[in-house]
């Protein structure tokens, strides 16, 4: 039902809002799709990354790049999910015996090197310049158009949040759960703790990776800044703020990460939001840790409880 | 990387033979040289002294410790060189002195996690809820509540496991655990912490689980009167080696194993 209501809601849209905020919309659709990549890898299997942007720059590379090389579209999205199986995994196999923070460093090591990457390549890239991204055109489709991106991320966002919400209906779902909750009584039962780490770092990989190739064709410009530590910090803000290891959580996330800066630039102070969004971090950190969406839940469960002892009152 | 296969199908009944087994840590024996051979469908308790080596005798069979000298055989498959998740896939399982849960998930969820013997569908047919996905969502979700129905928990499976009573916390571990189907089970002080009627409860439900769906069990325990209800067969360690087996009443009441339990350790039975 849930999806009946997104789908109603993204097919009446475009009709109620203006051009700019259609825009807007679009950003979050494709933020909230890296956002449940970095929620599986974290929010589920508890794996801290702070290489999630520099995925999500993989895809929008490969689209930035595919009109200088000529690759066709229809190869572009198997170019992408490739380049995000291979690195995914790259970057998975030294992280496997390491969490928490030694993990965060090996991941951000990573991020750099990405980074580095771009900046070096920049007869090809325009470095740290950036580029422009030609439209993607097929047939009648051209992601320049503003409802043509809108339609394109609200799409790929439907299939990626579907497929979230399978995952946790999944083995491989619950053994992420159980891999970032405790990996002894994962072994316990016979999960095998390598696999699944290995598989939620290729699907985040895969998740970040079709939102920045999206991304890369609705904005229409890449550059290296969107892809270094303060982007991935940023995906972790949203997983974080939204409520870790909940969909409903990463697209709140997607919509802070998005709205908060636009806010902040459309009343003249874009240099605000680093500052706030990192008080507002601490706060949220500190008083709760559910996220939003799970401490609404709890909040739900607990009227819900007073209800119930009132129903069965005088026990 | 293949998948796992499940073994159950390999046959067998739970017959667990120890020869040998030695581990220690940093020079330090803490099991030496013991050999027993553990049979299928029956009861065991493992007694013996703080420090005896009971815990180390159960992480090296499950695979939480790595042995030095010794063989580990289930039926006719060596387990000695494998790792824990894989000795879980032969049916060896273990259950943990501290309850370890899934915190924020609910006790439903908590027993969902323990459905990895069974075959399930490679990660696509699971990603986009294929026909097979359906099956054995459908089947793993029954499983579960089959075992928390015959535990007596049904009716908390959907409260998350933070919110539940100690005693419930431990039937959940143990329903997790139990999903596993193992051929042998070990536990490692199921009934610490409980009361007396949270005692009672958990020997009571799990020998009538026992009763219904036998398999090879290992239980260390320090009530002394909880072993004679429970266990058919004991095993005493003291100091890393075994110093008598048998039937619980004589192994209790034998001389030496008073003098190694008792003798450096306050009665508390
Ligand atoms: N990881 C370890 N590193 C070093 N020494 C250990 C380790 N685990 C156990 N030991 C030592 O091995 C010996 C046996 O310990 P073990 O935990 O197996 O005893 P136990 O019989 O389970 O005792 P208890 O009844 O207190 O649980 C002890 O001397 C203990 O100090
Ligand atoms: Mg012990």
């Amino acid at each position: 039902m849930g999806f009946g209501i997104f789908i109603v809601i993204t097919a009446l849209l475009p009709f109620v809002i203006g051009q700019y905020y259609l825009y807007v919309v679009t950003q979050v659709m494709i933020y909230a799709i890296a956002t449940l990549g970095l929620d599986v890898l974290y929010g589920r299997t508890g794996q801290l990354s702070l290489a999630h942007a520099s995925f999500f720059g993989i895809g929008a590379y490969v689209a930035a790049l595919s009109n200088t090389f000529g690759v066709p579209v229809v190869l572009q999205p198997v170019l992408v999910l490739g380049l995000a199986v291979i690195v995914g995994a790259l970057v998975a196999i030294p992280t496997l015996r390491l969490s928490g923070l030694r993990l965060a460093l090996v991941t951000l090591l990573f991020g750099e090197l990405f980074v580095w990457l771009i900046d070096h390549a920049s007869n090809l890239t325009g470095g740290s310049q950036g580029m422009t991204v030609q439209p993607l055109t097929l047939g009648p489709f051209d992601s320049s158009e503003p409802l043509d991106g809108y339609a394109l991320a609200a799409i790929a966002s439907l299939l990626a949040t579907v497929m979230c919400v399978q995952l946790g209906k999944t083995q491989y779902g619950r053994r992420m759960l159980a891999v970032r909750d405790s990996e002894l009584a994962s072994a316990s039962v016979g999960i095998p703790i390598v696999r699944t780490k290995i598989a939620a770092f290729i699907l985040s990989a895969i998740l970040a990776g079709a939102a920045g190739w999206i991304y890369a064709y609705v904005v229409g410009f890449v550059s290296p800044t969107t892809f270094d530590l303060f982007g991935s910090v940023n995906f972790l803000v949203a997983v974080i703020l939204g409520g870790s290891g909940r969909v409903l959580g990463a697209w709140c996330g997607a919509l802070y990460i998005v709205l908060v800066p636009e806010v902040f630039s459309s009343i003249g102070y874009p240099n605000l939001f680093p500052i706030v969004g990192g008080a507002v971090m601490i706060v949220v950190a500190m008083t709760i840790p559910r996220g939003l969406v799970g401490s609404l839940e709890k909040l739900g469960e607990t009227l819900w409880a007073v209800r119930g002892r009132r129903g069965r009152a005088g026990g | 990387m293949p998948e796992v296969e499940p073994l159950s199908s390999m046959g067998g009944e739970g017959r667990l033979e120890l020869r040998q087994i030695g581990v220690s840590f940093g020079g330090v024996a803490a099991v030496r040289d013991v050999s027993l051979v553990f049979r299928p469908h029956v009861i065991t308790g493992l007694v013996g002294p703080n420090g005896a080596g009971k815990t180390t005798l159960l992480n090296a069979i499950s695979g939480f410790a790595s042995v030095e000298r010794g063989t580990i055989e289930l039926d006719r498959s060596e387990l000695t060189k494998l790792p824990a998740a894989q000795r879980a896939h032969y049916g060896v399982v273990r259950g943990f002195q501290t309850v370890r849960l899934l915190e924020g998930e609910t006790a439903f969820d908590n027993i969902l996690v323990g459905c990895e013997r069974a075959s399930q569908p490679n990660i696509f047919a699971q990603l986009f809820n294929l026909p097979a996905q359906r099956r054995s969502w459908r089947r793993d979700r029954g499983a579960a509540a089959e075992i928390a129905e015959r535990l007596g928990i049904s009716s908390v499976a959907h409260r998350p496991v933070a919110e539940l009573p100690f005693a419930t916390r431990r039937l959940v571990e143990l329903a997790r655990i139990l999903v596993v189907r193992p051929k042998v089970l070990l536990l490692d002080e199921p009934a610490a912490g409980l009361n007396a009627h949270g005692r009672r409860q958990l020997t009571e439900t799990l020998q009538a689980y026992h009763a219904v769906s036998p398999f090879t069990m290992i239980v260390i325990e320090h009530d002394v009167d909880l072993v004679r209800r429970m266990c058919s067969e004991c095993v005493a360690l003291a100091q890393g080696s075994v110093i008598a087996t048998g039937d619980p009443g004589h192994v209790l009441d034998d001389p030496e194993v008073r003098r190694a339990y008792f003798g450096d350790q306050v009665h508390h039975a």
